[in-house]
């Protein structure tokens, strides 16, 4: 191309310029509209929804509950009756129809504390956790067997056979201790007190008191 | 995907040294594109030179086009960018304030630090006026205070608050560029040529 060529295609480069912007807008306009899928992406909820991480054992919960670790809430996730019959000591109710109610969302939707959803097993807290990490809210979990693994190894937990491992015996222990904490009342722990047994008199100590020694005097 | 630092994939530390970063490219390319100069920027309101009509309006036409374009193709989540609060009256009355300094002086208060840095004596003397405003402005901010807080509309835009469609305000935009471009070159050549 020589040079006229392109000093004649030049001369109409704002035309250009200008009707290529154009189609660029007007290509906006045009193109077909659809609707956005809102939250995260169906890869990252399936991966989410696989990884294990995202349950949390009743004997975690127990041991956080008892050192006071306040890095997390606790939702029921049940209807209000079953949630005043009984629930976790500290727990939130917020049933699953009202989960996208204004105030419960400044329970889930934040940053700064891990949720845990329960119910009476893994279903209901299930549907809570897919339908709120769908939403891309973050730090949520689901308590691993709800409140029947709840009852059946913190509150009741089951006294291991002679023929098992030594950990099932400390685990046993540690569940005991931990239902202890939860107002469970065993009969080989209560002791009765015995009124015939006189304390003790606390020796008296007399003190004798040591005689100061004597500043060396100055010498040479 | 984006925005980059909201969606952490900047991590947000490196948000001031990007800033700086920025702000240096900004600043050479106002340089270099000649509106250090007090004359090219006014200008504008005197009919001989629109040249800063054309870059604002072709950088905010450009993006808001690449942008939607972005979200369309999902690269981008329009609804995550920051929107500036409005606050109704500060607004109006601060922009006749700047509007009033830009005629006057020839500056905006970026170009202007972009002349003091090549030593033009003007901008000095507008810096220093800006920072006497400012200085008035924080001794007087008690008396100020109902107005500068006040009126507060929120994080909106004229999508939300009109409920327009933004393709077609968009495309409307593009086209009212392409005249004020037309327009202004009529202009431009109908009065007498400046040399500076």
């Amino acid at each position: 191309m020589d040079k006229k060529k392109i000093a004649r295609v030049a001369a109409f480069r704002y035309k250009i310029l200008a009707i290529i912007f154009l189609v660029l807008a007007g290509g906006l306009v045009l193109l077909p509209k659809y609707q956005k899928q809102e939250g995260i992406k169906s890869e990252t909820l399936l991966s989410h929804a696989n990884s294990t991480e995202r349950y949390i054992s009743t004997d975690q919960i127990a041991n956080k509950i008892i050192n006071q670790d306040p890095s997390f809430i606790l939702i029921d996730v049940r209807n209000e009756d079953s949630f005043s019959n009984y629930s976790i000591p500290n727990a939130i109710n917020i049933p699953l129809k009202k989960i996208f109610d204004e105030e419960s969302l400044a329970y889930l939707n934040q940053n700064q504390f891990d949720v845990v959803f329960f119910s009476n097993d893994n279903f209901y807290a299930d549907q809570a956790w897919v339908l709120c990490d769908r939403l891309g809210f973050k730090n949520l979990r689901v308590l691993n067997g709800g409140l029947n693994k709840w009852f059946s190894t913190i509150i009741n937990p089951k006294m291991p056979n002679e023929d098992m491992p030594d950990e099932e015996f400390e685990l046993y222990s540690t569940r005991k201790a931990a239902s202890m904490f939860f107002g469970v009342v065993y009969s080989d722990q209560v002791t009765t007190e015995d009124s015939n047994v006189k304390p003790e008199a606390p020796k008296q100590v007399i003190t004798v008191q040591k005689k100061k020694k004597k500043v060396a005097e100055g010498g040479c | 995907m984006g925005p980059l630092i909201p969606n952490g994939i900047i991590p947000i530390e490196w948000d001031s040294i990007i800033a700086i970063f920025i702000g240096i490219v900004f600043g050479f390319v106002l340089e270099s594109s000649g509106f250090s100069s007090s004359r090219k920027l006014a200008g504008v309101f005197y009919g001989y030179d629109f040249a800063v009509l054309k870059v604002f309006f072709t950088a905010a036409a450009v993006s808001v086009i690449g942008l939607y374009y972005m979200d369309y193709l999902g690269y981008l989540d329009i609804n995550q960018l920051y929107v500036h609060p409005t606050y109704l009256w500060g607004a109006i009355i601060g922009g006749v304030i700047m509007g009033v300094g830009f005629v006057s002086g020839g500056f905006c208060p970026g170009t202007s630090l972009c002349a003091v840095a090549i030593g033009k004596l003007d901008a000095w003397i507008y810096v220093g006026g800006i920072m006497i405003g400012v200085f008035l402005f924080s001794e007087l901010y008690s008396f100020f205070e109902p107005i500068y807080n006040g009126y507060f509309l929120g994080n909106i835009t004229l999508i939300d608050s009109f409920g327009w469609n933004p393709y077609w305000v968009i495309f409307i935009f593009s086209i009212i560029a392409i005249v004020a471009f037309a327009v202004s070159d009529m202009v431009r050549k109908k009065v007498k040529k400046v040399f500076y």
